[in-house]
């Protein structure tokens, strides 16, 4: 996902920029007529338009949603200063796993990273509360679970690894 | 070249109060800047391995950094509002001292906290964080940095009663200051400037912040007294980010009053104004305050509709911002024949940048993109566009007008190397951050793997066209304070 978002991200960063350079450029040129609003206008329910049809396409399917407990395999993760402990080593691949997880000091985040080091999915770590997230894995391997949110001196070093296997036939 | 007198609107010139005030505040905000930009690039250069910079000292300098760019691009923000507000009202200059003076009081806990007490809890002192350090700090550290801020907030709240009286005083109401009577259709003979609507929005949302702000100070620092005081970390979060999202973004809505107030010197058409710039500032008010929950969309205990309401906001409040101050913009300079100089060009700049950043910024605020973008390096990818690209854009841009004189000249050769200097730099560093954060780069790391060193080395590269541009405009600023007329 990350590379089409930088992508989308980019062309919409250098359209708009374009714009300024433009208007920039036309300093010299005509006034703008009175037609000019009616394009604000334009502007306005076209920016509204497309938020309706993004956020509608984009929370249609609840990006939260967790895999029914029939279904799921439980995996527990608690944090603290700094470490991850997780009660699964080994993992099937294509089975959904759901991460029951906590802390037992500060807020941290546990993000779930692949062996190219792209982060798959994360979610928070918050003191007195268990945060879940649902995520299936597709490719065997070793993956890491890194903290994505700053705890502290060796936020950094708090790093733990797991495997995924290929699934029983 | 023209003169501001041949641009110049009747009556919009009246003299500003306070100028000494606000000159040295900008001196100030200049020198901060300058210095917070220098921890960057030490940051950028440590994670890059050019050199060795011990972890604890990483985050003292991460937390002085956050602090000090937010505090200061408030303090610059506020400056510049108190210099146009006092253009429409009565202003006491004595609030402003007071306020600069608790400021300073509170530079100075903080940065006792961070260097000598070895507080590095981020500027987020998020609970309970500042009580647990693992060792790095004492409580008594954690303390000063909290009452570094609060002193700061009681400033600003000073500043902010000063604002609401006068507004209230001047204009009856803040109902009519935010543009009602425009809104409703209702007749009014002297409708509120542009910087008198502004300025009523931030006073009505940042008192807010601040005042949320204040109750999650003080529980963190009973906290640090009393242990056995516990806080709903979750509250606590939801209390430091409102206050957090809503203060700096006040820093910006701030200090848009220069391009409100400047830029129709060059353009020789005034900004006022009418129906729909009202309607933009009055859905500010409410977005600025409701959108702070896309910053806890992976709290995934947060109530849904919260969650929603974060991403839907995120991206409908980039409408007032591109589709009326973007677009406004560009109706303003088109045609207008205006000449360039370096402050109509930080003031153009600063509103692009603003405009600009927002697109990263919204679509992070997509729950299903935040999932992999969330505390990466795309955050501060998004939030450096609109700071350094915008805020720190108008405020550059006020200090070159402040030492300007009437005469307005093309950009010289220097001015021309700085502006190019720094928007080359900002605009590189930035984007290295969002391709950082697109290649899944964690944020806020002291210490990097080997391969995101490229990243770290080529944003490191563009921090120092960052700092020699902003060193250009505050030595500039400072040359020129003297033969100024203001």
């Amino acid at each position: 996902m990350q590379p089409v978002v930088l992508l989308i991200s980019l062309i919409l960063m250098a359209a708009l920029s374009a714009v300024f350079v433009l208007a920039v450029r036309a300093a010299r040129d005509p006034a703008p007529g009175p037609g000019a609003n009616a394009k604000r206008t334009g502007l306005i329910w076209a920016m509204t338009i497309a938020g309706v049809i993004v956020s509608v396409a984009s929370l249609r399917e609840w990006p939260h949603a967790l895999a029914s407990t029939g279904d799921a395999l439980e995996v527990n993760v608690s944090g603290g200063q700094w470490w991850w402990d997780i009660d699964t080593t080994e993992i099937p691949a294509g089975k959904p796993v759901n991460f029951n997880v906590t802390t037992e000091d500060v807020t941290h985040g546990m993000g779930i990273y692949d062996s190219s080091l792209t982060l798959l999915t994360q979610v928070q770590a918050i003191p007195g509360y268990t945060t879940q997230i649902t995520y299936t894995f597709e490719e065997p391997g070793s993956y890491q679970v890194l903290c994505m949110e700053f705890c502290g001196v060796a936020h950094h070093d708090m790093v733990n690894e797991f495997e995924v296997v290929a699934a029983e036939e | 070249m023209s003169t501001a007198s041949e641009n110049y609107i009747p009556g919009h010139a009246a003299a500003a109060p306070q100028a000494g005030a606000v000159k040295l505040t900008m001196i100030l905000s200049g020198a901060v800047f300058a210095l917070m930009m220098v921890f960057g690039l030490i940051m950028r250069a440590a994670q890059g391995q050019w050199i060795e910079l011990d972890a604890a000292l990483f985050y003292q300098l991460l937390t002085a950094h956050g602090a000090g760019m937010v505090g200061t691009a408030a303090l610059s923000g506020a400056a510049i509002m108190w210099y146009f507000g006092g253009r429409h009202l009565v202003l006491t200059g004595g609030i402003f001292w007071a306020f600069l003076g608790l400021f300073l009081l509170g530079v100075v806990l903080i940065l006792g906290a961070i260097f000598i007490g070895g507080y590095g809890g981020a500027w987020t002192f998020l609970f309970p964080l500042p009580a647990l350090s693992g060792g790095a700090w004492e409580a008594g550290a954690a303390a000063a940095f909290m009452l570094g801020y609060t002193a700061i907030g009681v400033g600003f709240l000073l500043y902010y009663l000063e604002l609401g009286r006068r507004i209230h005083t001047r204009y009856g109401s803040l109902a009519r200051a935010l543009g009602w009577n425009l809104i409703l259709g209702r007749e009014d003979n002297d409708p509120p400037p542009p910087a008198i609507v502004a300025a009523a929005a931030v006073t009505i949302f940042n008192s807010i912040g601040i005042i949320l702000g204040a109750a999650v100070l003080a529980a963190s620092l009973v906290h640090l007294l009393v242990p056995g005081f516990e806080v709903d970390a979750l509250l606590a979060k939801n209390l430091i980010y409102f206050f957090g999202h809503v203060f700096i973004n006040a820093s910006i809505y701030m200090a848009v009053t220069a391009v409100y107030e400047i830029l129709p010197e060059y353009t020789g058409k005034p900004w006022k104004s009418n129906r729909l710039f009202a309607i933009a500032w009055n859905a500010v008010l409410i977005f600025v305050m409701a959108v702070y929950w896309h910053h806890l969309l992976q709290d995934v205990v947060m109530p849904p509709w919260m969650l929603v309401v974060g991403q839907l906001v995120s991206y409908f409040s980039g409408i007032p911002l591109i589709a009326v101050t973007a677009f406004s913009t560009f109706l303003y300079v088109r045609g207008s024949n205006m000449t360039w100089d370096l402050a109509s060009a930080l003031l153009v700049l600063s509103v692009a940048g603003w405009s600009v950043g927002s697109i990263p910024a919204s679509i992070d605020g997509m729950i299903s993109v935040n999932k992999v973008m969330h505390n990466t390096m795309w955050v501060p990818g998004h939030f450096h566009t609109y700071l350094l690209l915008g805020e720190v854009a108008m405020a550059f841009g006020f200090m070159a007008w402040l030492v300007r004189g009437k005469t307005i000249a093309r950009m010289n050769g220097l001015d021309r190397a700085g502006f190019a200097v720094y928007l080359a730099g900002a605009a590189g560093f930035v984007t290295v951050f969002l391709f950082s954060g697109a290649a899944s780069i964690p944020r806020r790391w002291a210490v990097h793997y080997e391969e995101w060193l490229t990243h770290d080395r080529i944003g490191t590269l563009f921090s120092v066209l960052v700092v020699l541009g902003t060193l250009i405009f505050v030595l500039r600023f400072v040359a020129r304070l003297g033969r100024s007329e203001g």
